[in-house]
This record gives structure tokens, sequence and C-alpha cells, in this order.
């Protein structure tokens, strides 16, 4: 073990810890605010859908940061004290935990921050003239190779009616990618997720359908709003905030779109966004 | 036997119970904890609280109320460590309770020694 390695382990190390401290501190300072104005406005108008101003979150952020930090912190104390009887494989594997565990948190964070922003009304979308397939090909080719590990079918069926409009592209790809992440999070090994595009009225409509596990009714309303991991999700609990589908809604509604789930039948799910031609 | 369903953490907080001799099982679903402990009867469970299928605390209470399990010693190793968490675990008859961000591997095959009244290195074995 080269000791560079270490070192940088460790600095990666210190550098999260000093970042979640930070956004510790700043999203105390944000519950407390919305604390107050929940206690002298009823409601919101729009933001209420997304943020409940008496809600504490703070608690279920600072679960969701420790639990890759215990894994960080965990995995670099065993090289630092454990590598002379491990082999390299021993010691690759724990690095690859913690660039893995690192990456967990450094998304956490960034979606901490878009929520943030969506509670405080700050949320921007930055748009551009742009073509939506090249960002769909783009995207779907990303999804390719974790498609093949899990022996999943990913198929794109782009209409070419339409390409160019104005949209925020990076916006619009975190939107695909946490679609897209749910869907093959959620179906089986053998199972397809489709991804097409349409035209409804003067609005592109994108659809990523699963074959996968379905959503109960009583749960889709529940699932745009934080920290709502539907119930029969919870045999395959994977980490997250539960803030995915709350910014993925924001996004899609501040291009003045609109997105909601059905039943992709006779098996699985369909996510279907809108944005404005 | 740990009862955890973070499967990293799993694998980075075992390795130095194996190194040091123990034998490690490993359930990750709540709802299968109970039958797992009843057919293993280890001699310690570490238990992570939030579970798919059913809670660590519940697990937890369940095993002290079995006449079967209830010796088993029980450490809940967990990242909420609100005052209502402790408390219950406490009433429930946890023997400690660790914050996991507090622990590094390195340190757990001593705390463990200490708990089943082994000298720390002895190598002696965990079963289940």
């Amino acid at each position: 073990m080269e000791p560079y390695i270490i070192w940088l382990v460790i600095a990666e190390s210190v550098i999260l810890v000093l970042v979640v401290a930070v956004l510790f501190h700043k999203y105390e300072e944000l519950n407390k605010l919305h604390r107050k104005i929940g206690d002298i406005k009823d409601g919101r108008g729009e933001q209420k859908s997304y943020f409940d101003g008496n809600a504490d979150y703070v608690p279920i952020f600072i679960h969701e940061l420790r639990a890759p930090l215990s894994v960080v912190r965990g995995a670099s104390d065993l090289i630092l004290k454990e590598a002379a009887s491990m082999d390299a494989d021993q010691i690759h594997e724990l690095l690859v935990q913690i660039r893995e565990n690192s990456d967990t948190m450094l998304k956490t964070v960034a979606d901490i921050l878009d929520f943030s922003k969506i509670g405080s009304g700050k949320f921007e979308i930055n748009v551009v003239y742009a073509n939506i397939n090249d960002v769909l090909k783009e995207e779907v080719a990303s999804f390719q190779p974790i498609a093949k590990i899990k022996k999943i079918e990913l198929e794109l069926n782009l209409n070419e009616d339409f390409g160019n409009f104005s949209f925020d592209p990076l916006r619009l790809k975190q939107v695909l990618n946490n679609l897209l992440t749910n869907a093959m999070k959620f179906t089986q090994e053998g199972g397809k997720v489709t991804i097409s595009t349409g035209r409804y009225d003067h609005h592109a409509s994108i659809t990523v359908a699963d074959t996968g596990i379905g959503i109960a009714d009583e749960d889709k309303e529940r699932l745009f709003k934080p920290f709502s991991q539907a119930s029969n999700h919870t045999k395959v609990r994977e980490r997250g905030t539960g803030l995915g589908l709350v910014i993925v809604k924001a996004i899609v509604e501040s291009h003045k779109g609109s997105i909601w789930l059905e039943d992709n039948k006779p098996q699985g799910t369909k996510f279907i966004f809108t944005l404005p031609l | 036997m740990f009862v955890e369903d973070d499967e990293s953490f799993f694998n980075i907080f075992s390795v130095p119970l194996k190194m040091r001799g123990y034998e490690v099982a490993h359930v990750a679903d709540g709802s299968r904890a109970m039958d797992a402990i009843m057919r293993e009867k280890p001699d310690l469970v570490l238990m992570d609280i939030i579970l798919p299928g059913m809670s660590g605390l519940d697990i937890l209470k369940e095993m002290k109320e079995n006449l079967d399990t209830k010796e088993i010693k029980v450490v809940m190793l967990t990242n909420f460590g609100n005052d209502e968490n402790v408390n219950k675990a406490v009433e429930y008859g946890a023997e400690d309770y660790y914050m996991k961000y507090n622990v590094v591997p390195s340190e757990l095959p001593e705390k463990i020694a200490i708990l089943l009244g082994e000298t720390p290195d002895t190598g002696i074995k965990v079963t289940g």
C-alpha cells in the first residue's frame, strides 16, 4: 500500500466530515426558520406540497449522512491498522467502499442543498435551446453497463418528430438519472426498462416504464413528498434521502411541466413527465 | 451475529472480528432475525435499529422476553442516537448501545471480548 493512497483516503474523509458539519449547521438554521414560518403561516402556496414547515428533517439527514460516513471511517481505520495482514484484493475492496460511500455522501449533500432551495423558494433552472434526444441517448447509454450486470433489458424509443426546444439539459439529466436509477433498482433480473418519448398537445412527454414490483395506489401520491419511500419497497430498502422524486417534481414543474405515475400493466410502474415545446 | 441491512457496514465491521477468530453470522432482514437467533443461538448479537421487515428494538424486546434467547447479549449499533431509542434499548435489556460513526472496526473485537467476559485477543469463538 503506497503511503500517498492512505493520505488521500484520510484527506478525503476529513473533507467529507467538514462538508457534513457545515451542512448540518446550515440546515439546522434553515429548519428553525421553517418552523417559525410554519407557526406564523398556515401554508406556503404551491411549495407546501414539497416542504412541511413544521417538520424537523435534520435527524433524517444526519442519519443518511452518518451511514456512508461510518463505512468511510471504518474502511480507512482497517487500512490504517490492519493493512499488514491483508492482501491486495482486500485492500482494493476497502478502497472501493470508501469511493462508493464518498459518492453517496456527495449525492446526499447535493440533494439536501437542492431541497433547501426548493423549501426557500430559491430553486432555479437554466433553460437553453437544446436537443432532448441527445440528452436521452447519453443518459440511457450511461445505464447500459448496470443493465447488463443486472440482466435487465434497457430500451429507448424516440419520437423523431421533435428534438430541439428550450429546457435545462443538466436538470433534465438529473430527472432521467433519478427515474432510471429507481426503475433499475426495483426491476428484477430478466425485466425490462423502456424510455419513450411522444407528443402531447404542445408538450413533449417522456415515459420511463419498468416491469418491477409496482407501487400500491396509496403510495402513489406520497412518493412525491419528502422521505416517503413506498411501503412495498422497504424489503429492498437502499440508501437515499427520500428526496429524489421531490427534486424531480420541482425540476419538471419549474419547466411548467407535469409529472405523474401509472401502473405499467401487467406489471411495473410508468413515470410520465411533460415539458412544454 | 450481525443483524444489519447495510452490506457495506457489515462487510467492513465483520473483518476484524473474523481476523480475531470469531465466527460471524449475518442476517439482513429484520423479519428473519428472530428465527435465525433461535436457530443459531449466538453468544452476542450486534443489532441495527432501522431494518426492513422488523425494527431492531422490536427484535431486542422479543429476544429478552423469550426464555430461549433472553441470556444472549445484545449490542445496539445504529446511527440514530436519540434519547428515546437509547432509553428503549436500555428498558428492553440491551447490554450496550454504540453509535456506528463513533466505533471503528479495529476497536470492535476488544469491546465484544469485554462484554463476553473474555480476555481480549484470546480468539474464543462466538458461535452462530
